[in-house]
């Protein structure tokens, strides 16, 4: 069974290179407790998929972005 | 050889402006090679952060886009982990668009199209 194709919307928004200094468009593939969400889940095309993932990973060491969303500590 | 960096800074907000001036003076006094220009800085400012670092729940950043050789790198990393005042910073290797220059330099191997 081959699930629907969906589009990318990093494509469609004309993006090249993903910034990993853009956590309101970064946080937009994440899980609501800060993971990031599968390309099935999301539509993203592989090469953005690997941008996102690494641009994800970096704001995160920057606290841009958090690595657990949703912890009382 | 240069290539093209994008440093990010996260200094104590309890440093004053000039105190910040004068550390991201000191350290890209350390990657300034003399054909290169001044790095292009941006301060975003005030920011709190998405997790606390040593207890700190805001930070200063700053971005600086730059242009320096690889073998200048460890000692610049040196200086900055040994200062207090900057919280975290990360130094990649700039993959943005870049300016018409850099597009003269061949086998930089940044773009796989």
């Amino acid at each position: 069974m081959r699930r629907p194709q969906k589009n990318c919307s990093i494509c469609e928004s004309g993006v090249r290179v993903v910034d990993f200094k853009d956590e309101r468009t970064l946080s937009r593939f994440l899980s609501e407790r800060g993971k990031i969400l599968p390309s099935r889940l999301s539509g993203t095309c592989a090469r953005h998929q690997r941008q996102l993932s690494t641009a994800i990973k970096r704001a995160r060491v920057l606290a841009l972005l958090p690595y657990l969303k949703g912890h009382g500590g | 050889m240069t290539r093209h960096y994008e440093a990010v800074y996260i200094f104590d907000s309890a440093l004053e402006e000039a105190a910040i001036n004068e550390r991201l003076e000191r350290f890209h006094a350390l990657l300034a090679r003399p054909d290169t220009d001044a790095p292009e800085l941006s301060h975003w400012g005030k920011r709190t952060l998405a997790y606390p670092i040593n207890r700190h729940e805001t930070g200063y950043y700053v971005i600086a886009k730059l242009e320096t050789s690889p073998e200048a790198l460890p000692e610049f990393e040196r200086a900055v982990k040994l200062d207090e005042g900057v919280l975290r910073f990360l130094i990649v290797v700039n993959e943005g668009p870049q300016p018409v220059a850099a597009t003269a330099d061949k086998g930089d191997g940044e773009d796989d199209e």
